[in-house]
């Protein structure tokens, strides 16, 4: 299985519903574990989600002090172990992109895990599958190249012409491959 | 320190070996000069001895990782500077009291949980206690009259007990009650552990489930031995003493490798409000962008001293660093880096344009330049170009 999690911010249309849907992932304690945020809310109403990038080198294990952060064989990178995390919150300001939460009372840090348990099993993960506007998407790779280059093409068809400079107009963004075998 | 460490392989075969003849001397000193040295417990004090050095090797390795030390050795510091004294004692009490002793947390996360987390905790605790206590001869009771023992601490006579007393039925039976309150924790945990989905998505057997068979191993044989020789006069009791005795070797060897090592790493708990709580409100950091305050000074120099040490380059182009800003912001700045709306118009701390031309965003209205802080006379005269700059 080599799955991806594609995510197209601009499609997002801020119903929250990915929110909703992690609340009730096994393991999530009703807590919602990814975000839908406003762009700018004084210029617009556009929202985006945002989820963890599974980093391949994980900036958030590595400040880790208690070594509370572990990474799954296929590569997600899961909660604070509870019996570990002290609570000091460092994943959270050394994550690049501020993504762990934390929980003050419970005393433990949790963060998007991709559903371990469905995604293991390579079912969809909560918040893609019910994503009503493919914002959050969970793709095979090989369609995922073919929207990338779906994406190049209509821009070239509008006249889009991509220049070294601004080349990343182009290309929206993909992250989280699952696995790394039999590609 | 230096000079004796070269004398060593290394740093940690230095300290396990320091740990090794403080055990040693302590021994001698406790048991004065060996002659009142239990040698049936021989077996028990060498598996004491090997966990010992395990948990020194551990929490070696633990400490030289660069985000633990950074911050223990931050927390050391903290402790002994003379201004923060007042914090860092009240710091430590509290996570003492309720981190530890009370484990109060872990109710938070249930009831259940808590009274099984606090039943295994304390009933090791007490085991260990005594057990090590006996084994290594540190605590031991000698017989002064028939009525009498008397309780002998490091070779120093203590407080004498009634042979048949209350307080000394509480000593002998200290090991039972431990293995009971163990039992019933370990128990209560390993039923959430089969019964419970949630915690079904992460178990691991051999890292969740084998060290609570292992403490049932213990203590089940532990207590059979008991009954034994209270009700059997001791029949069996031999064969059954080796099938304990193997289990708590298992047990102690294992500890300091497997999920009991976090009993170790807890105290570092102490740091958190040491160091990093904003409580203490002296100085504050605010996000670089929408200036709230999202964190403690320290702790983001922390953060980023840490990230450097192992060649984490997040730094922008402005030199500023990623954790210069807010959780709330730097998601923000990561969503339209990838739109490349990030500083359509010059300012990159200016406000979002979110019309980048590609796609119409249904809300967004057309905007004064200088709106976005753009000096219009400057760019017309061609001294500034507006091309996008990031931060
Ligand atoms: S929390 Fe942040 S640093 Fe950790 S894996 Fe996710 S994106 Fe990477
Ligand atoms: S909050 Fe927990 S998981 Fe995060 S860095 Fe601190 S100890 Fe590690």
């Amino acid at each position: 299985m080599n799955k991806i999690m594609y995510l197209e911010f601009e499609r997002c249309i801020g119903c929250r519903a990915c929110q909703a849907a992690c609340r009730e992932c096994g393991d999530h304690d009703a807590k919602e574990r990814n975000y839908v945020e406003y762009v700018d809310f004084t210029e617009s109403r556009q929202t985006f989600p945002m989820l963890c990038m599974q980093c391949k080198d994980p900036a958030c294990a590595r400040v880790c002090p208690a070594n509370a952060i572990q990474i799954t064989e296929e590569g997600v990178v899961l909660s604070a172990m509870e019996e570990k995390c002290i609570g000091c919150r460092n994943c959270t300001f050394g994550c690049p992109f501020g993504i762990p939460k934390f929980d003050f009372e419970k005393n433990k840090m949790y963060k998007c895990d991709m559903c371990y348990d469905r995604t293991r099993e390579g079912i969809s993960p909560m918040c893609a599958s019910v994503c009503p506007s493919d914002a959050i998407r969970f793709i095979d790779f090989d369609e995922m190249q073919e929207l990338r280059r779906r994406r190049t093409q209509m821009n070239l068809i509008e006249g889009k012409k991509p220049q070294e400079g601004n080349k990343w107009d182009y290309v929206p963004e993909f992250f989280g491959v699952y696995t790394d075998s039999n590609q | 320190m230096h000079r004796l460490e070269k004398s060593f392989y290394s740093k940690t075969s230095m300290y396990s070996f320091l740990v090794l003849l403080v055990l040693f001397l302590s021994m001698w000193v406790a048991t004065d000069q060996f002659l009142h040295i239990d040698m049936a417990l021989l077996g028990y004090a060498i598996s004491s001895a090997i966990f010992a050095v395990g948990l020194t090797i551990r929490m070696s390795f633990w400490l030289y990782r660069t985000a633990t030390n950074r911050v223990a050795s931050r927390s050391m510091k903290n402790l002994f500077t003379k201004e923060r004294l007042k914090w860092s004692a009240k710091a430590v009490l509290i996570t003492l009291v309720d981190n530890i002793i009370l484990q109060k947390f872990i109710f938070k996360r249930g009831l259940y949980r808590g009274i099984q987390h606090l039943m295994i905790s304390w009933g090791c605790l007490i085991s260990f206690a005594i057990t090590f206590g006996l084994t290594f001869g540190w605590m031991r009771f000698d017989l002064i009259d028939p009525e009498t023992y008397q309780i002998v601490v490091f070779n120093i006579p203590t407080m004498k007990m009634a042979a048949h007393g209350l307080f000394a039925e509480i000593v002998y039976n200290g090991l039972n009650i431990g293995a009971i309150m163990v039992l019933i924790g370990a128990s209560m945990a390993l039923w959430r552990r089969i019964s419970s989905y949630d915690v079904k998505v992460t178990q691991r057997f051999e890292f969740d489930i084998l060290p609570l068979l292992i403490l049932l191993s213990v203590t089940v044989t532990g207590l059979i031995l008991t009954v034994l020789y209270t009700f059997f006069d001791g029949w069996m009791h031999h064969y059954m003493s080796l099938v304990h005795q193997v289990t708590v070797v298992i047990m102690l060897v294992y500890f300091p490798f497997g999920k009991l090592f976090h009993v170790p790493v807890r105290p570092l708990a102490a740091a958190v409000p040491m160091s990093y709580q904003e409580v203490v409100k002296v100085d504050t950091k605010t996000c670089k962008c929408c200036r709230q305050p999202y964190s403690n000074d320290d702790q983001i120099a922390d953060v980023q001293a840490i990230l450097q040490a192992q060649n984490f380059d997040l730094r922008l182009a402005d030199g500023t660093q990623l954790s210069d800003y807010c959780t709330g912001c730097r998601r923000r700045m990561r969503a339209l880096k990838q739109m490349n709306m990030e500083a359509p118009k010059g300012n990159p701390y200016g406000p979002v344009d979110t019309n980048n031309g590609i796609h119409l965003s249904g809300f967004s209205k057309k905007r004064s330049e200088e709106f976005y802080g753009i000096d219009i006379e400057q760019d017309y005269k061609g001294e500034k170009d507006s091309e996008p700059v990031s931060r």
